[in-house]
């Protein structure tokens, strides 16, 4: 019976190594991204931060100009990439995010716009961790939060021994995961320690603070003297920006975790648990809500009549943009492609001209661009590594 | 499916896990602690159950090996004889099946509480009621563990890879019950081996607050073993089943290991020697027999 037992017991061996080996090879190829993927128009280029790549795109075709690394070293690797890019000069700068599993890459990567050469690469610290949402910019410096608490503001055009000046640093209480807004010679920074910090964009000096019932995590919206943003305490907040005092708070049914959108007397933001918001600007008195079927992480975009916004559900939506809401101060969406885009959408899309460019959040297709005249896909963007 | 399965355990878990983590001095590892021993007491009679059902199982063996022995050239008859025996195959593991969703939403709601990353935190926010608005305030959680480890990060010491593999091996050889069957036994001694390395290889990429967690559940599990001992024993002697029973299944003992041993499934095993004594006890009277008709063969040329 045991002689019998052995083949037998080497089948089943071979079959659970089997399978532990179609685990492992499961976990090749491209990693999920942790962060969200960012673009930004300049002209007619886009560029797009994604997962493994940077790739600077023809707007309108969607056909790759360069893409940063030209491929990836296996022993080397860079990135992964999220957030927004930003243009300073003849550079792109980009930063890294959490690699899959946790690891952090704490590199901020400047890239040269011409040709998506690599000029330099920066670790602000030993300590550093990710770059969640890239950086911001105020022309002069870059303002780089890290997951390490700490707001970095560099000079790109100090460049020494390869790496960039820190000219200053502020330390918050928790991780920041959203670049922060940068109006009037100031820094608007969100928190994930419940604060908003405005911060004299030369020197770093703080302003003044406001604290909220939880995290801030995404970047306020500056319009004319207000900063407009929501926290995970289930509240909108218009905030003064001379002083941080609160001009007005509107409840929410979730958390916000979306920048908001200033459209003329209206203030559009969406929260976590897929409901869409509009307020009056002047006063918050709630106008209408909208409710998709996932997040919303994207800041919405109003484009002629219409509003647009993406969510996790993998849905593009439409509204008009002076809805008339129903008795219940509900406003039906419209999906813009009945099959959705097929992937979570997380990342405020881009405009050029009738073209709305959506990035997606994971998969080999990492960007797509809707024709807004006819509703249909006009292209999309394929990265195979 | 996906949102029923959220509705009813990933959701319930994890504000359950934020409200401990709040209740406990913003202690994740207590949090997660109390959450496998709620869990574990909450399931407890369920586990209870599949254990004394296994033993049933086991106790008709001898009537079960007789019936195949007498229809084995009809299934049909034999099935309709187990089935006036009594005998289900899967009433010893149905109620395991049924607690392997609760140990996926209690991985899935820790990953989500940990909130490793962007995404994790979105999803958070996503599954949190809004009718308990202080979760939020609690967010994101402390993952700082003994000032050393993050909680949130792979074990960068791997300490807690280490420790998963012993408590697993520990537990695994305490819980998994010997069998009968010397293919099972061996299987079993392969997966008790097998297993804890595939944990604790797994422990070196995933965060170290899933590590706290497969620990708790392991030491949760012995405790368990311990408590539920003398109502075992007492369902034991009502079966007439004086020697270690047989699990009711290969595949219930592999899903033991596979669970961390989440429930005992019957007494410790004996030594090998002893093992191997009640096998040849236990050898159905056609293995006897094929086994003597090949001794008395001419050996061949």
């Amino acid at each position: 019976m045991l002689e019998l037992a052995i083949p037998r017991l080497r089948w089943r061996a071979a079959a659970l190594l089997g399978a532990l080996a179609l685990a492992l090879a499961a976990c090749g190829g491209e990693p999920q991204p942790t962060s969200f993927a960012g673009i930004t128009l300049i002209g007619d280029r886009a560029y797009l931060a994604s997962n493994l790549f940077v790739h600077k795109l023809d707007a309108r075709s969607g056909s790759e100009l360069w893409r940063f690394p030209a491929q990836q070293d296996g022993n080397n690797p860079v990135g992964p990439f999220a957030g927004r890019p930003v243009k300073l000069r003849d550079a792109i700068i980009v930063g890294g995010t959490l690699q899959f599993a946790g690891a952090p890459d704490n590199r901020l990567y400047a890239i040269r716009d011409a040709d998506g050469v690599e000029l330099w690469r920066f670790v602000p610290s030993p300590t550093a961790k990710e770059f969640a949402d890239g950086v911001a910019t105020d022309g002069k410096l870059i303002f780089a939060p890290n997951g390490d608490h700490t707001l970095y503001a560099i000079d790109p055009s100090q460049v020494e021994n390869g790496a960039p000046r820190v000219v200053w640093t502020f330390k918050t209480g928790n991780r920041l995961w959203s670049v922060p807004e940068v109006a009037e010679g100031k820094v608007f920074l969100p928190s994930l320690d419940h604060s908003l910090y405005a911060l004299d964009a030369a020197s770093g000096q703080l302003l003044w603070k406001f604290t909220a019932g939880a995290s801030i995590a995404s970047t306020p919206t500056f319009y004319e003297g207000v900063l407009y943003v929501g926290s995970f305490d289930q509240t909108f907040y218009a905030i003064n920006a001379s002083d941080g005092s609160v001009r007005w708070k509107a409840a929410v049914d979730a958390w916000i975790w979306c920048q908001a959108l200033v459209d003329g007397e209206r203030v559009i933001v969406g929260d976590v648990k897929g409901k869409l918001y509009a307020f009056d600007r002047a006063t918050g008195q709630r106008l209408w809500t909208a409710q998709t079927g996932g997040p919303i992480r994207a800041q919405p975009v109003a484009v002629g009549d219409s509003l647009y916004v993406v969510s996790f559900d993998s849905y593009l939506y439409r509204l008009p943009r002076n809805p008339t809401p129903r008795e219940d101060g509900s406003v039906p969406l419209e999906r813009v492609l009945e099959n959705g885009l097929g992937r979570r959408l997380l990342s405020t899309p881009v405009v050029y001209e009738d073209l709305l460019l959506v990035p997606l959040f994971d998969g080999d297709i990492k960007l797509v661009a809707v024709n807004l005249t006819n509703a249909q896909k006009q292209y999309e963007v394929r990265v195979v590594p | 499916m996906g949102n029923i399965f959220d509705f009813l355990l990933v959701n319930p878990m994890t504000n359950a896990l934020m409200l401990l983590y709040g209740a406990l001095g913003n202690s994740y590892v207590l949090a997660i602690i109390a959450l496998t021993l709620i869990i574990r007491l909450a399931i407890l009679p369920l586990a209870i159950r599949q254990q004394i059902s296994a033993m049933k199982m086991a106790a008709m063996q001898p009537q079960i090996r007789a019936l195949q022995e007498k229809y084995k050239n009809d299934p049909q008859k034999l099935s309709e004889e187990m089935r006036k025996l009594g005998f289900n195959p899967f009433s010893g593991c149905l109620p395991l099946l049924l607690q392997f969703p609760i140990l996926i939403a209690m991985y899935q709601a820790i990953v989500r509480t940990l909130a490793v990353t962007p995404l994790n935190l979105v999803e958070l926010g996503s599954h949190v009621y809004s009718f308990l608005p202080s979760i939020a305030s609690l967010v994101p959680i402390e993952s700082t563990f003994l000032g050393i480890f993050d909680l949130g990060l792979p074990d960068r010491y791997f300490i807690i890879p280490i420790l998963v593999v012993v408590s697993t091996y520990l537990a695994n050889k305490l819980l998994t019950p010997p069998s009968t069957d010397p293919t099972t036994q061996q299987t079993n001694q392969m997966l008790q081996l097998m297993m804890p390395l595939m944990f604790g290889f797994f422990m070196l990429s995933t965060p170290a607050g899933l590590g706290i967690y497969w620990i708790a559940a392991n030491v949760v599990g012995v405790l368990q073993y311990y408590i539920t001992k003398p109502i075992l024993d007492r369902a034991r002697t009502q079966h007439g089943l004086s020697v270690p029973a047989a699990p009711a299944t290969a595949s219930a003992a592999s899903t033991a290991a596979l669970t961390s041993a989440s429930t005992p499934a019957a007494p410790p095993p004996k030594p090998k020697v002893k093992v191997k004594a009640t096998l040849r006890v236990n050898q159905s009277a056609s293995v006897r027999k094929r086994e003597e008709e090949r001794r008395q063969r001419p050996p061949a040329r």
